[in-house]
């Protein structure tokens, strides 16, 4: 008799979590729009967090290097580069972002449901990395007679000078390059032939760059020079992926490609970044150029009024991202802190620099390593597929267990309507996202949840042919199926645990659905079968070997 | 004593099973050459991948030709459905992805919106291979050391190669039928993994259950016994467990075809190896460092 009270908890405790299940899965309501459909699944549907993969939407995993020189990654900078991201999202208007990282430190930003991924992909991954820098001069490379501008190649740290070219110099401006108006030679770029590194050397007479046009003393800046005479060295670092000139050990200045002509541009250390910016605005200025004005905090205004009152006739290079998006020429001292950002090829670009710059600069930058955007309607063809193919697999392994285990495969069919129950409940209840693995996994889980009733039929069928009376092969059954019930499931547990610590995205969701059916079932198996199945055994009408699927042959 | 109405001499005949498993792991190692390698999706290549719906049924060489006017005569187009293609490229920019969008909407007309467009980069794939990669050799080293203490060495070793059978040949009907290879069929074989020790423990608990009884049948016999009483087992619970992945199989989408292909072949092997390869090596060891009476 206390065996009996013990069962009869037991199915209550089972009614009680069953509830409780349900209740999660009810919760929300039942959306009436989708009962057109020929099996309504809208309750399905509507009780789950479903993944992206699932209702649509972009999912961009960024990989934080150490590319600009923002340094080592610390989990302070990560977090900040997370919070950054949020407000930029926010600024998007995209409902329900998730930014999370995983394991391996990288940043996956999920936006459901988002109109315009390029936008939010160029916005969430751009550094906003903001420097004013005074403008040394820019490389210029001289073939037979023509002049050319070299080019920069970052990922390689190569300065794309024609091979065939007879020399290549700094001329300080541009501009008045271009104009045809006298420009001065800062300096030489030479190779030195001992260490085989570039080397920019001071011009040997300060002579108007007039003359090396027309080809005079062209090669008078040939390969030796002396040491007072050098300039710097041209250094590149591959992990930052930025070109230096460096003189005694020491950063003389960056060189960088102009946004504009695509010269590579050599640039003193930065005198004021974006940090002490106000305010960022996207607009056209009188002449209908875009642009974007900047202004500045109190202390950024000082700062500004003395870099431009110290400097008057050199060029202020505005550097967003390691690139100079302009470098205007300092005719008087600026005291308002006001500056602005042209260049910019059009409003919808001005507007998102407007934007990455109003969130701040992000403190280590980022490169997207994957982006994927499913639409609305694939994931959830895949998803009603999937409910299909669920729905009629149940079915039909219901019929088989009927079957094949006669009146022990109604047990096994409340079972399996139990587990699908209070598997659904916990995904409703701890709004675990319910993703395309996902979905993979939990079918073959409702499979793999009939493997216990079969351990235990089988087992049962075994005891009732060795004629032990169907009570006892029941208690029996029971008994030696618990060991290979636990001993095989634990296995496959251990596969899981380890697939969900070291697994990515889609491998650690298909872990989650894979435990939790691989535990449920076990449980729902082990104690709910085995109470409902004693309790009913009690009633001998039902208990004969025939209802247990099994015909007694003359010969066992 | 004999167990039930089943009673087929496995571990006498287990060397045809092995040269049948032979047979199919060299098919898949001898396709794999000949293929050039596996066909590696995009998570693990990188690249680009869009799916665009046409206005209209399209054939393979429509598309093709519009593809190959644009400049990307590599590029890999699926059928998904009679009016969706899955069109795969080398990682490709905003711009150039809008160009190939305009040139197929001009020339046949499309939805204007994208099923799916994902941008993987090529380092990001090795990142999930060498992550898989650990999970599946800690996974092993769990199971072995659980097997062992649950069961014996042998035992443990036996699963373990009868898992990385499983794996090996489920990669070899990739190879065969030059299916692609991603996350999605990476997630399958962990699965596999898992469902093939599941199996295993099985047979190989009934083998334990019986082992006091080799002083009077023999170890042989008592194997052989073991395998042939949880055989209906092993039977229905593969054939509950492939119902749903074969509906999977035929109803799903692209995706869950892929996921359930890997499932079905993992499940059906598994199942096989379970009888045919992890018992036999069980007794092929005791035969070698014999522990209990041949």
């Amino acid at each position: 008799m206390r065996n009996k009270k013990v069962h009869i908890t037991i199915i209550a405790i089972f009614i009680a979590i069953i509830s409780v299940s349900l209740y999660y899965i009810l919760k929300e309501p039942i959306n009436l729009g989708l009962l057109k459909e020929p099996i309504n699944l809208s309750l399905l549907k509507e009780s789950i967090n479903l993944g992206l993969d699932l209702k649509g939407g972009t999912q961009i995993i960024l990989k934080p290097t150490e590319r600009g020189g923002t340094g080592e990654i610390t989990p302070e900078k990560l977090n900040l580069t997370m919070d950054r991201i949020r407000d930029r999202i926010d600024r998007l208007g995209v409902s329900e972002p998730l930014v999370t990282k995983d394991h391996l430190k990288n940043i996956v930003v999920q936006l459901p449901g988002v109109k315009d991924p390029d936008t939010a992909k160029e916005i969430i991954g751009k550094t906003a990395q903001l420097e004013f820098r005074l403008v040394t001069g820019t490389f210029i490379s001289q073939k037979d007679d023509n002049w050319s501008i070299v080019g920069l190649d970052y990922e390689k740290g190569e300065l794309l000078i024609d091979p065939d070219a007879k020399k290549t110099i700094l001329i300080d401006d541009i501009n008045k390059f271009f104009q045809g108006k006298s420009v001065l030679t800062v300096g030489n770029l030479i190779t030195d032939p001992e260490t085989n590194e570039l080397v920019l050397v001071a011009p040997q007479n300060q002579a108007d760059s007039e003359e090396n046009k027309e080809g005079e003393n062209a090669d008078s800046a040939g390969s030796n020079f002396s040491a007072e005479e050098i300039l710097g060295v041209v250094k590149y670092d591959s992990e930052t992926m930025q070109m230096f000139i460096e003189k005694d050990g020491e950063e003389v200045g960056e060189i960088l490609v102009d946004s504009r002509t695509g010269a590579a541009t050599l640039a003193e250390p930065a005198l004021l970044t974006g940090d002490k910016l106000a305010k960022a605005a996207a607009g056209y200025d009188t002449y209908g150029e875009i642009r974007v004005t900047l202004s500045f905090k109190d202390e950024g205004v000082e700062i500004f009024k003395e870099i431009t009152s110290e400097n008057i006739g050199r060029n202020l290079a505005i550097v967003l991202d390691e690139e100079i998006k302009s470098a205007p020429y300092i005719k008087v001292p600026i005291t308002d802190g006001s500056a602005e950002i042209t260049g910019i090829d059009s409003i919808e670009e001005a507007k998102n620099i407007e934007l990455v710059l109003q969130t701040g600069a992000l403190p280590i930058s980022l490169q997207i390593e994957e982006s994927s955007t499913v639409g609305p309607t694939l994931g959830m063809d895949s998803l009603n597929k999937g409910l299909y193919a669920g729905i009629i697999g149940f079915i039909l392994i219901i019929v088989f267990m009927l079957f094949y285990y006669k009146g022990l495969g109604i047990y096994s069919a409340l079972g399996l309507i139990i587990y699908i129950i209070i598997f659904w409940g916990i995904i409703s209840g701890i709004g675990a996202a319910l993703t395309l693995p996902g979905i993979a996994g939990i079918i073959l889980t409702i499979g793999m949840a009939v493997d216990a009733n079969v351990i235990i039929f089988e087992r049962i069928k075994e005891e009732i042919i060795k004629s032990k009376s169907p009570r006892i092969a029941i208690g029996y059954g029971f008994k030696n199926a618990l060991r290979t019930i636990v001993d095989s499931n634990v296995t496959t547990l251990i596969t899981a645990a380890a697939l969900y610590r070291f697994g990515t995205g889609p491998i650690k969701g298909f872990a989650v659905t894979l435990s939790l059916g691989v535990v449920i079932s076990m449980i729902v198996s082990l104690l709910f079968t085995r109470s409902i199945i004693f309790l009913m055994s009690g009633i001998s009408r039902i208990n004969t070997p025939g209802f247990l699927g099994v015909r007694r042959r003359s010969s066992e | 004593m004999r167990f039930r109405n089943y009673n087929f001499d496995f571990i006498g005949k287990s060397k045809i099973w092995i040269i049948i498993s032979l047979v199919m792991i060299i098919g898949g190692i001898a396709s794999y050459f000949i293929q050039g390698g596996f066909n590696l999706g995009i998570d693990f290549l990188g690249g680009s991948l869009m799916e665009v719906e046409f206005t209209r049924d399209v054939d393979v060489t429509e598309v093709r030709s519009v593809m190959n006017d644009i400049g990307f005569r590599n590029a890999i187009l699926q059928r998904t459905e009679s009016n969706k293609f899955i069109i795969r490229t080398t990682p490709i920019n905003t711009e150039v992805k809008n160009e190939i969008l305009d040139s197929l909407d001009e020339k046949i007309g499309t939805t204007g919106t994208l099923l799916q467009d994902r941008n993987v980069d090529p380092g990001f794939g090795k990142q999930i291979t060498k992550y898989a990669f650990i999970a599946v050799g800690i996974g092993i080293v769990g199971i072995l050391i659980y097997i062992w203490i649950r069961f014996e060495f042998r035992f443990g070793a036996a699963a373990i190669l009868a898992l990385v059978h499983d794996v090996l040949v489920t990669l070899g009907v990739y190879a065969i039928l030059n299916r692609e290879i991603n996350t999605s069929t990476i997630a399958a074989i962990l699965t596999i993994i898992g469902y093939s020790i599941n199996d295993t423990i099985v047979v190989f608990d009934r083998i334990r259950e019986n082992t006091p009884m080799t002083r009077k049948l023999g170890y042989i016999k008592v194997v052989n016994d073991s395998i042939n009483v949880t055989l209906p087992r092993s039977i229905n619970t593969s054939l509950t467990t492939l119902i749903p992945i074969i509906l999977l199989l035929i109803l799903g989408t692209a995706a869950l075809k892929d996921f359930a292909l890997a499932l079905t072949v993992g499940i059906v092997t598994g199942t096989y190896s379970s009888i045919f390869i992890a018992s036999p090596i069980v007794v092929a060891w005791n035969n070698r460092f014999p522990k209990y009476k041949k």
